[in-house]
């Protein structure tokens, strides 16, 4: 395998601790050190999220027209924001519901298992995710077959795209169903919900779902893809599984640290800001980069191999502090019960072809997942 | 075993009996409130942030380097702060208390 095949940001980490990003007219300069990645994450006065648009690299003003909630807000509003979508976003931690997740997976598994190949990323990893998704959401089912028909490029940074016009719809729809028969829904309780003593904005409520929608898609497509494509090449860490079950927890963290679906993420600088020299105008942005912390060496014992017991595994693939992923109950179990089931049904798991895809970004290239990962899951 | 008593966020008491594993398996297994341990335990969420009663802070001991790098920017955090997954039960520890720190 080549060499720094995670890690994308060695050199700039060691030597500089950050990146300068040229994104159109706008110098990003990315955080890159752990340390410095988690205080920036704390400190939101310097970094803020206080941005509509502009948390996402490259920023979406021309994507949508909402702002994402509670992710483009700082402290103090952002807590009582987060609080309302919270109990949702923990569902996953329920046992019924993590019963049903248990039975998506098998049902995936069974049509893997019976076929002679399949696309892991969009005849697995796509619907598996969707349907994930409407548990999340606590709607039917059969939803799933639209967020499906959307493609795997939802919100993608192509403006040229539809899929947002769609999502979007559907969400608006969504919104007025629940009006007129509330239900156990996302949709319903953002209709109900409280802000500062009144209920929420049209706007603030799409701001929401809009971003369960972005925020849940490509990270966990691209985090099933990878771990079994990693599977796949690396038997003999599919046969530990097998053998030790046990790390399953430690080895999903492990999964996401190295895997890091979600590269980096802006923040807006409305004083200016400086780090290691690279200066911050006022109003500019910096980025913190979860992939180069989870990389640092002064943190992760050699950061590039895979050990499914690392402990401790203080990574930051979720994010750090207040905007800490919402959707990692989601993501984790999702995980966890593929690493349990995979080697109690699959003896062997093999790639025919696949296509990678690439984040290209000049100063740093990463591959983050798969456009296409034609496998083999043969049966015991 | 061990019997160890956490003072949730909402002031109860709440006292679980433990043979083995974390602090942090010991209180998820009994739903004490606040403690989440989300990661499973690796040092990654701090959703199992308490603070250790100051008459066991020897007993319990020091954090190591990377619980305390995680520590020192979690709010609520204090020369008693301690993440609880990184607490094994022993007998040793029968009759501690923890006040469990709100996420
Ligand atoms: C492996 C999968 C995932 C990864 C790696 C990931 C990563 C992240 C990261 C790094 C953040 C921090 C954002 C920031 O600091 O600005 C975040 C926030 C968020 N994520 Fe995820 N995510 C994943 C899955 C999900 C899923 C499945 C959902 C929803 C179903 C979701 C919803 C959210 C939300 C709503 C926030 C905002 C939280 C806030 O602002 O308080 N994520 N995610
Ligand atoms: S359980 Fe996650 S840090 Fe302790």
């Amino acid at each position: 395998m080549a060499e720094n095949t995670f890690d994308a940001f060695q050199k700039a980490r060691r030597e500089e601790g950050a990146l300068d990003l040229k994104v159109g007219d706008e110098t990003i300069p990315l955080i890159l050190r752990f340390h410095d990645v988690r205080k920036a994450a704390k400190n939101w006065q310097t970094y803020s999220s206080d941005a509509p648009f502009r948390v996402p690299v490259p920023s979406q003003e021309d994507l949508r027209s909402v702002r994402q909630l509670p992710i483009e807000v700082d402290p103090p509003q952002h807590k009582e924001y987060r609080a309302i979508v919270e109990p949702f976003f923990r569902r996953p931690t329920d046992p019924a519901y993590i019963a049903k997740i248990e039975a998506l997976i098998d049902q995936h598994l069974d049509e893997a298992i019976a076929r002679d190949s399949l696309d892991v990323a969009n005849e697995f990893a796509l619907p598996l995710q969707s349907k994930s998704l409407t548990l999340l959401l606590g709607v039917p089912i059969d939803h799933a077959d639209l967020f499906i028909s959307w493609g795997n490029d939802v919100l993608r940074v192509d403006p040229a795209s539809a899929s947002e016009e769609l999502c979007d719809a559907y969400i608006e729809k969504q919104l007025d169903n629940a009006a007129e028969n509330p239900g156990d829904d996302m949709f319903s309780a953002l209709n109900a919900a409280q802000y500062q003593g009144r209920h929420l904005t049209r706007e603030e409520k799409i701001g929401f779902a809009n971003l369960v929608f972005a925020g849940g898609r490509d990270t966990i497509i691209n985090f099933v893809t990878h771990t079994l494509a990693y599977l796949a090449q690396n038997r003999d860490a599919f046969e530990r599984l097998r053998d030790e079950p046990d790390l399953v927890t430690s080895a999903t963290e492990e999964f996401v640290r190295v895997f890091s679906p979600l590269t980096f993420l802006g923040r807006v600088c409305p004083h200016g800001a400086e780090i290691h020299g690279h200066k911050i105008a006022p109003n500019d942005r910096a980025g913190l980069c979860w992939l180069s912390a989870n990389m640092d060496e002064t943190v992760f014992k050699e950061p590039e191999q895979v050990k499914l017991d690392r402990r401790p595994n203080p990574h930051v693939a979720f994010g750090s502090g207040t905007h800490n992923c919402l959707g990692a109950p989601q993501a984790r179990l999702i995980m966890r019960t593929l690493l349990t089931k995979l080697p109690q049904r699959v003896s062997e798991l093999r790639i025919l072809d696949s296509v990678a895809s690439f984040e290209d970004w000049k100063v740093y290239r990463r591959q983050n997942g798969y456009k296409r990962l034609d496998m083999v899951f043969k049966g015991h | 075993m061990a019997q160890i008593t956490f003072i949730t966020p909402s002031g109860e008491e709440v006292t679980v009996t433990a043979q083995s594993g974390s602090v942090m398996q010991a209180a998820v297994t009994n739903m004490v409130e606040g403690i989440d341990g989300d990661c499973g335990g690796v040092c990654s969420c701090a959703t199992c942030h308490v603070h250790v009663d100051p008459a066991w802070l020897d007993k319990v001991g020091a954090a190591g380097d990377i619980e305390k790098e995680m520590l020192e920017l979690e709010d609520g955090s204090s020369d008693h702060s301690r993440l609880s997954c990184q607490i094994e039960v022993s007998d040793e520890l029968d009759g501690l208390v923890l006040r469990v720190v709100k996420n």
